[in-house]
């Protein structure tokens, strides 16, 4: 099974769901129909973008310097522009 | 230092953020309607109307970018083409 698959399945499982709170298959009490229920796809949507923003912001925090690795990637980076350019590849300019 | 600065600031929006809707949209139906904690949040219909402001804006930026991105290489490309044919 491939991840596409698996995330349509686990979205298609939860969107059932939902549909069937929706639409008033499940009881539930009036207050919380009325006005819980419409609101829960937004809330998922708000917390799935703070999650993310979560998890950016603490990439960003706890992420040390490495310069080696710098100076290895620039000049890895050189070397690819000498030797595509050779072969004709337009590498634009710094 | 900045990019801590960076860091630590989107930590703290996105649990802000998560906190006030949280409380906003699944826990103030419960609260009395004369209870003083309404006076902190907006009227509800704004938890509704200011994601979906949101998504359509960030959706109109997303595809004005991908337009004119793939314009203007379609214009490179014609460019191009005629500048193959002229040879």
């Amino acid at each position: 099974m491939t991840r596409a698959q698996q995330t349509i399945s686990i979205a298609l499982l939860l969107s059932s769901l939902y549909l069937a709170c929706f639409l008033g298959v499940v009881p539930f009490s009036p207050k919380i129909q009325n006005e819980i229920v419409p609101v829960l796809p937004f809330w998922a949507l708000v917390t799935f973008g703070s999650y993310l923003l979560f998890k950016l912001g603490y990439g960003v925090f706890t992420f040390n310097d490495v310069p080696e690795a710098h100076k290895e990637l620039m000049a890895e980076i050189s070397l690819a522009r000498a030797d595509l350019q050779k072969k004709g590849v337009d590498v634009g300019n710094d | 230092m900045l990019d801590r600065l960076v860091g630590l600031t989107m930590l703290i929006a996105a649990s802000t953020v998560f906190l006030y809707y949280s409380i906003w949209t699944l826990f103030m139906p419960f609260v009395d309607e004369d209870h003083p904690l309404h006076t902190l949040f907006p009227p509800r219909v704004w938890a509704i109307r200011i994601p979906v402001i949101l998504i359509l804006l960030f959706s109109t930026v997303v595809g004005s970018f991908v337009s004119v991105v793939m314009i203007r290489s379609n214009r490179r490309k014609a460019l191009k083409a005629k500048a193959q044919k002229s040879q």
